[in-house]
């Protein structure tokens, strides 16, 4: 038992050079912090269904328990309301409130707002500037959506299109790029070409292209993307497999009789890992600037999606309203500066002056 | 009728801007088309000042192709020599409607949004918004009288109806004369068939216009000429629809090479304007002429004021406006709510230095949801009718368009009699929407809130639209909708993406628009079932119906006005009663904005006035420009007082003589 106890532990325990690469990383504190705070903010988005909706959190109506945020829509007719679409839930509230909380209550979210619905009030015409009273905390865009809802929305939906396109192009690229490295010779030629011809394609026009055929989505806008995006990739790795594969472990672990798969994946590839992963965060934030231009310019995602290029395309064209453009343009850099950061710390932490195998 | 639009919301002067780019049928005359400009970019702009006129003097004496002599189909053609039972017709006795006070002078700067890629007329690019200065300025035989719609004398003085109820006779005005001096003569209407059939100007829509719709033309005398169409119209009607103008005899030589020839090439025109500087990728002058044939003619006179005209190529309106704040354009379009509400506001405005106008007129308008009857779903018209139902255009006005613009209550309106003021758009009402679709099978709600069939069928709809603005429309429409337990998923494409998806009838629900002009209403090619199920077409609806062909048939070719109005009247109530078409927005109105020293008359525009500062004579295919003046004494003066700070009474007129109440 304590045999298997050991084991585990062996297998679980760290790899001292990780240990101080991560103790370097927390030393470089505006890394560190932002990486913090980066966790932080992508964790609550993807809870933020709790944080910003239109949908109540709890709702006590006549003894009974309604927990609205997840699953279907609840109608107005459930509490007492003469429709049957989906509960407004602020105007709930303020009814039941009305009638003294004899009924019951409502507990909403803190931003009672969702990203798609039009806060609409006769009389004055969005955008509504910030306003604590009305929970727009960001104050709305010009068809009366809550700024606020949609800068966190947005951010989930272009944090999750960048580490999948980060995702999908690394896999690629890494493959590609390792494979050229790894054989060299008439296979690296030609694909050094195809690559060079592939990367002579302009990625903007034809995904301009493809948005006046079709509405792009999530996917698609993902496939071109990853289509053009995978040879960045493939330059790096290729260097730093041509400089492995011909270090003396790596002719140890072939005169062993290791199998090219054996040589890349457990020798060549986790010695450059480093250069993979000092080139994540500069993906991610590219991944996050391109789809912000392409939503700006108006050939990303299809609309209502909640999206920042879109917030700052309105943004510009209301300049008068200046709290739709300050809001995205503070939320980009600081996700930016951010990111920028971490890179940073993560290109010193694993900088290989400080830390090599071979000494 | 023809013609994509949008919306007529831009600015007076670039307000075809948005519109489509391919003619349906339409005047022949009244060619304002405009265009397709989103995708213009200049590439290679070499700058070049042209001065004018050169071309047609220097260029060597060439033979292009010869044409062949207009040739006439079988039960076509008109008599050989003319008819001597025939009435001379004239107007002189409508009101006239510049003012006396306008004084000549001053330089009107206008702007565009891209520089034209061309300066000809037809031909492959000619669509472009700088079409609106080109062609305004080639007059027709006759012109359309903008308070009364009826035919008023231009290049013509009188003009005569044949027998046979389609072929009208000009006598040509004997001043008439092209910018170069040559006399316009009945030739140059013959050979603008021939020009207009031949295949070396690269323009398919015309070609087949003046096949198919003029079907000949004759030459009598110098001065007299008679023209044949296809169809009996009523005569103001013929006028509108067969009236072309002349082209140019002594100017265009048609090579195989024509439409590269000639793309920069000034060609002489009839109007009161011409080019004199090209300046490519930055600006075009035009210059009035000083001995224009036109200038005592009734109609014509006080009119098209200004001595210059210069247009800035800006490439964004936004910076546009700044100009025109800046004192450097003299007027601005302020239709959009944006910017009569928001923008047009500050110092500049306070203080009277720029007035605005608001000046309702009776533009048509048809602009709609065209729901594809060939789609599973929308071939139901209970589920047409509960779409109709659901669909909340009062909120969108009431918020994202300021109270401005009106519900459109059918189809098409705006053709003065012709209208049919019976019919009442579908309002948004859940309860009537809920009985359309409970009928039709989707009685209950899936977990998301939108309805079910019974099948699993969702009642979700993708709207194609080509306009970016409208978004914001949109999105109060699919909330609202959701009410009614309806999906409508935003299908946005680039403009000729979505227009070219709709013409290949691959739409669900079309959200677009015709800019409508002429006087009457049509129907055909929305509605004629030959015109259904098959690409290409206008009838966006792929509606059949029986019933509505021999109607439309007959009021197509009905010489009688009284006739007429009565089926166009029907066929608009065919058109409400089968729901294919939801009504959208109206802009029943221009706006504007413009500097102090921009006077306009007592009167401020005309019954049909589609912009108060079009600096030309048509504005929405009626004679209604050119009616304001710029004062240079006043601009002195007010740029003097805003130098040292004095202020004016601020100004901002609305004027609603021309309002229809909106029927509530």
């Amino acid at each position: 038992m304590n045999a298997v106890l050991a084991r585990l532990k062996e297998k679980l325990a760290l790899d001292p050079l990780t240990v101080k690469q991560f103790k370097r990383f927390r030393s470089i504190k505006r890394g560190y912090y932002s990486a913090v705070v980066l966790g932080v903010m992508i964790a609550l988005s993807f809870g933020a269904e709790l944080l910003v909706n239109s949908r109540a959190l709890v709702v006590s109506y006549q003894g009974e328990l309604f927990f609205p945020t997840y699953g279907d829509i609840i109608p107005g007719r459930t509490f007492g309301l003469d429709y049957d679409y989906e509960t407004d839930y602020r105007e709930l509230d303020r009814l039941l409130e009305e009638r003294g909380g004899a009924e019951g209550w409502v507990l909403m979210p803190p931003v009672p707002y969702d990203a798609l619905e039009n806060d609409l009030r006769a009389g004055v015409y969005p955008p509504y500037p910030p306003s604590v009273e009305s929970g727009h905390y960001l104050g709305t865009d010009s068809t009366g959506r809550d700024v606020l809802a949609r800068l966190i929305y947005g951010f989930r939906i272009a944090f999750a299109f960048s580490f999948l396109l980060l995702l999908c192009n690394y896999l690629i690229g890494i493959a590609v790029g390792c494979a050229m490295g790894f054989w060299g010779g008439l296979f690296d030629l030609i694909f050094q070409r195809v690559i060079e011809i592939w990367n002579m394609v302009p990625t903007l026009y034809v995904i301009m292209i493809v948005a006046s055929i079709v509405v792009p989505t999530f996917w698609t806008l993902a496939a071109v993307m990853v289509l053009f995006g995978w040879t960045a990739m493939t330059w790096n790795m290729r260097t730093s497999t041509y400089k492995e594969k011909s270090r003396e472990y790596v002719l140890a672990a072939r005169a062993l009789g290791a199998s090219n798969p054996r040589m890349i994946g457990s020798h060549v590839i986790p010695n450059t890992i480093s250069v993979i992963v000092t080139f994540i965060p500069f993906s991610i934030a590219g991944g996050i600037t391109l789809l912000t231009a392409l939503d700006y310019l108006g050939f990303g995602l299809p609309p209502p999606t909640p999206s920042w290029g879109e917030l700052l395309s309105q943004g510009t064209s209301n300049l008068g309203s200046p709290w739709i453009v300050y809001s995205v343009v503070t939320a980009i850099g600081l996700v930016l500066v951010m990111v920028n950061y971490i890179g940073e710390a993560i290109r010193e932490a694993f900088d290989p002056k400080k830390f090599t195998y071979y000494e | 009728m023809g013609k994509a639009a949008g919306d007529r919301h831009r600015s007076g002067e670039n307000k075809g801007r948005l519109y489509g780019w391919w003619r349906g049928s339409c005047s022949a005359q009244a060619g304002v088309v405009v265009g397709m400009l989103l995708v213009v970019g200049c590439g290679t702009e070499t700058p070049a000042v042209f001065q004018a006129p050169v071309e047609s003097e220097q260029a060597p004496v060439r033979t292009g192709v010869v044409l062949p002599p207009v040739e006439v189909q079988e039960g076509d053609g008109l008599p050989g020599i003319l008819p001597d039972d025939l009435v001379w017709l004239t107007n002189e006795d409508d009101p006239v409607y510049a003012s006396p006070q306008a004084k000549r002078g001053g330089t009107l700067r206008t702007t565009i949004i891209s520089f034209p890629l061309t300066l000809r007329r037809v031909g492959p690019d000619s669509n472009g918004s700088f079409a609106g200065y080109i062609r305004p300025n080639q007059f027709g035989p006759v012109a359309l009288h903008p308070q009364t719609r009826r035919a008023i004398p231009a290049l013509a003085t009188h003009w005569a109806f044949g027998a046979d109820g389609r072929s009208i006779y000009y006598k040509l005005n004997p001043e008439a004369r092209w910018s170069d001096g040559v006399p316009v003569t009945a030739d140059d209407f013959v050979y603008a068939v021939q020009f207009m059939r031949s295949k070396e100007i690269v323009a398919p829509w015309y070609n087949n216009f003046y096949t198919e719709r003029i079907r000949d033309v004759k030459r009598y005398d110098d001065l007299t000429y008679g023209i044949q169409g296809a169809s009996p119209m009523p005569g103001t009607e013929m006028h509108a629809t067969y009236a072309f103008g002349p082209q140019p005899r002594h100017f265009h030589v048609l090579t195989d090479d024509w439409v590269a020839e000639f793309n920069w090439k000034i060609e002489p025109n009839t109007g009161p304007y011409e080019i004199t500087q090209v300046r490519k990728g930055k600006y075009i002058v035009m210059e009035r002429k000083d001995d224009w044939w036109g200038d005592d003619l009734k109609y014509f006179k006080h009119r098209f004021n200004p001595d210059r005209i210069h247009t800035k190529v800006i490439r964004d309106n936004n910076v546009a406006f700044q100009h025109f704040l800046k004192g450097e354009l003299d007027t601005f379009g302020l239709t959009l709510p944006v910017y009569w509400h928001d923008k047009a506001t500050g110092v500049a405005f306070d203080k009277g230095y720029i007035a605005k106008y608001w000046f309702y007129s009776e533009i048509p308008a048809a602009s709609g949801m065209y729901l594809n009857s060939e789609d599973p779903l929308l071939a139901d018209e209970r589920i047409r009718f509960g779409l109709a139902h659901s669909m909340n255009f009062d909120r969108v006005i009431e918020t994202v368009l300021r109270g401005d613009y009106e519900r459109l209550p059918t189809f098409q309106i705006g053709f003065g009699e012709y209208d049919n003021h019976d019919i009442k758009a579908r309002a948004f009402d859940l309860e009537k929407a809920d009985a359309h679709f409970n009928a039709a099978g989707f009685d209950v709600r899936g977990g998301d809130g939108i309805r079910v069939r019974e099948d699993g069928q969702r009642l979700s709809f993708k709207v194609t639209y080509g306009w970016p603005d409208h978004t914001e429309r949109l999105v109060v429409l699919q909330e609202e909708a959701k009410k009614a337990g309806v999906e409508l998923k935003l299908d946005l494409l680039d403009s000729a993406g979505s227009f070219k998806k709709m013409r290949e009838k691959k739409h669900q629900i079309a959200w677009s628009g015709w800019a409508a002009g002429g006087l009457s209403p049509g129907y055909w090619e929305h509605f004629h079932s030959v015109n259904a199920g098959k690409p290409q077409t206008n009838n966006l609806t792929n509606h059949a119906n029986p019933e509505m062909d021999p109607l439309i048939m007959a009021y197509r070719v009905s010489p009688s006005l009284e006739e007429r109005v009565a089926l166009a009247r029907r066929l608009e109530q065919m058109v409400h009663d089968s729901g294919v078409v939801i009504p959208t927005f109206r802009v029943p109105y221009t706006r504007a904005g413009a500097w102090r020293w921009v006077k306009l008359p007592e009167w401020l525009g005309t019954r049909t006035a589609a912009s108060l500062f079009s600096p030309f004579a048509d504005t929405g295919g009626f004679s209604g420009g050119g009616l304001f003046w710029i004062d240079v004494d006043e601009k002195r003066r007010i740029r003097e007082a805003k130098d040292d700070g004095r202020v004016f009474e601020p100004v901002t007129i609305v004027n609603t003589d021309y309002r229809r109440e909106q029927a509530s």
